[in-house]
């Protein structure tokens, strides 16, 4: 008799099997898809530093850019690189990631160029950091937003000191 | 006229591998020689040459279903050796996360069994109170296995509106109180497959030293989270489960009463949320030179981790004693003078994890 009542139950329920059209909502942490901002990245390494698996590695082209990669087969999603990245250059998103199609290695693999540019005043080739950094750490406009990080080094000490020196001077009168 | 049959290196009921070479007389089991390392991989040894953020990641990955228990274990060990004191709402979450863990190792384990006995559609009403607990791990921690939730001094992610997972627990405390419980302790072909099964007695218990579920069920009272409270669990108070028999039923019956006490500890921890930050410490950490061992109750048992620092980038050693490991050897005891066809209830009755057994 409950048999017959389950059945009858289910004859009436849907299938709880689910359609790739009837897709469950992914929770806002849930993590997919890796995405890479080259704009934003600074090609500090903190990232490759925190992934255990090694699915992020770098290339340089001396003096002319440093290549970001990421291979799939190798990333285990734990979001770890999204987290350390400090300027949030990486997000793992609600997308399904794609997938590794064999065990030869073949699969998603991105790669972001991060272009080194020349310092305005000194020449060495550099990674430019992104413009919201700079506009927090040197204002809009200002000369030192091109410098390499040795010559904002520089800048920043001889600002340091500019704003010492007349007390000094003062001092010295006395 | 005695023979001798291997069953395996595959597991009948899943897809991993240990073997048990039987010795059989007829139907009757005289003694039994279990043999794992099948799937070897190294992790104490991978796990010196990764740095700190990176073995947790790595340890995550001992078992895939007590995945947290063991990043959790080892970070602990860390927090201990750099004195690291962890913030209050991190040691809920924590917990949380561990006991919802125990719910769906338990499930997929009484699913198993269901299935190794014969029984597919409790099986599948175990599976679909399991999928509860598993979209409930996903909604807090973004996924439905390696959870990714601790780091050292913490956790990474907050269950920011608590109250959004008592709808699913009331709907699990039904499923098990009205479906599975009372089909393995009343229905009669369940019970003629568990009672009097694979008997291992308190005095067996003691000599093969078994912990966890399966201990408890040979009527000794250990559990780590009563005996040396460690998290959230002397806050929010623990009752341990313990039944005499030691036959596959009194599994059964302490698993699925741990159950309940899961719920019931999830829902209090859960109520009781203290507000503050997540994590002790900011940025990459920096463990001193220093030695820790750490136990916690997994699912299957009692976890042990011993962790070494000398202050360098990557731990100096990471010693993991898992519950299978000591668990499954005991199936040796179990299945002497049992009939063949009862083997696979009783090596699923200890729960045996082959990913953590061979790390
Ligand atoms: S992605 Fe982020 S963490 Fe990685 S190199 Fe770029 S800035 Fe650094
Ligand atoms: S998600 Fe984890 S494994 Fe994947 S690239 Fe980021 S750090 Fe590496």
């Amino acid at each position: 008799m409950a048999m017959l009542k389950t059945i009858l139950g289910n004859l009436l329920r849907p299938p709880r099997t689910r359609g790739p059209a009837d897709m469950p909502d992914v929770p806002p942490v849930y993590r997919g898809a890796l995405a890479h901002d080259a704009a934003r990245c600074t090609a500090c390494g903190t990232c490759a530093f925190v992934c255990a698996p090694k699915a992020i590695t770098f290339t340089q082209d001396p003096g002319v850019s440093v290549s970001w990669h990421f291979f799939i087969g190798q990333c285990s999603f734990c979001g770890l690189c999204a987290q350390n990245c400090p300027t949030q250059a990486i997000g793992l998103q609600a997308d399904a990631p794609g997938a590794t199609n064999s065990a030869a290695g073949d699969g998603l693999r991105l790669e972001s160029v991060v272009r080194l540019q020349p310092c305005t005043r000194c020449g060495a080739a550099h990674v430019p950091l992104p413009d919201a950094v700079m506009e927090a750490l040197w204002g809009v406009g200002e000369a030192e937003r091109g410098y390499c990080p040795e010559c904002r080094r520089r800048a920043a000490s001889e600002k340091l000191r500019a704003a010492f020196v007349p007390v000094q001077e003062a001092h010295h009168d006395r | 006229m005695p023979y001798s049959f291997p069953l395996g290196p595959y597991h009948p009921a899943l897809e991993e591998p240990f073997k048990v070479k039987v010795q059989c007389r007829g139907e009757v089991i005289d003694s039994a020689t279990v043999e794992v390392g099948f799937s070897f991989r190294g992790i104490e040894l991978l796990a010196q040459k990764r740095n700190w953020v990176e073995v947790i990641t790595l340890i995550e990955r001992v078992c895939g279903i007590c995945s947290n228990t063991h990043a959790m274990t080892f970070c602990m060990a860390a927090e201990t050796i750099a004195g690291i004191e962890i913030p209050k709402r991190a040691t809920h979450i924590r917990t949380i996360i561990a006991e919802l863990e125990r719910l769906h190792s338990h499930l997929l384990w009484a699913g198993v069994g269901a299935e190794d006995i014969g029984f597919h559609s409790l099986f599948m009403e175990v599976f679909t109170l399991r999928e509860l607990v598993m979209d409930t791990l996903e909604a807090i921690s973004g996924n439905r296995v390696n959870y990714g939730m601790n780091c050292i001094g913490g956790v990474l992610r907050d269950i920011p509106d608590p109250k959004r997972y008592l709808p699913a627990l009331d709907t699990l405390s039904k499923g098990l109180a009205e479906i599975v419980i009372p089909t393995f302790t009343e229905n009669p072909t369940a019970l003629a497959r568990t009672r009097g099964v694979g008997q291992l007695t308190q005095q067996q218990a003691v000599e093969w030293a078994v912990v966890g579920p399966v201990a408890r069920a040979s009527g000794l009272d250990i559990d780590v989270r009563k005996d040396q409270p460690y998290l959230s669990y002397a806050d929010l108070g623990f009752e341990s489960v313990v039944r005499p028999e030691g036959d596959v039923l009194a599994r059964v019956v302490v698993r699925a009463l741990e159950m309940v006490e899961s719920i019931r500890l999830i829902r209090e921890a859960l109520l009781s949320l203290p507000v503050g930050p997540l994590r002790a410490t900011e940025g990459l950490p920096e463990i001193p030179i220093g030695e820790a061992t750490i136990r916690t109750e997994a699912p299957r048992g009692e976890a042990f981790y011993y962790v070494a620092s000398e202050g360098g980038a990557t731990p100096a050693r990471v010693k993991i004693r898992t519950p299978s490991f000591v668990n499954i050897p005991a199936i040796e005891a179990m299945v002497v003078g049992q009939p063949l066809a009862d083997l696979s209830i009783i090596q699923a009755s200890v729960d045996p994890c082959i990913s953590c057994t061979d790390r």
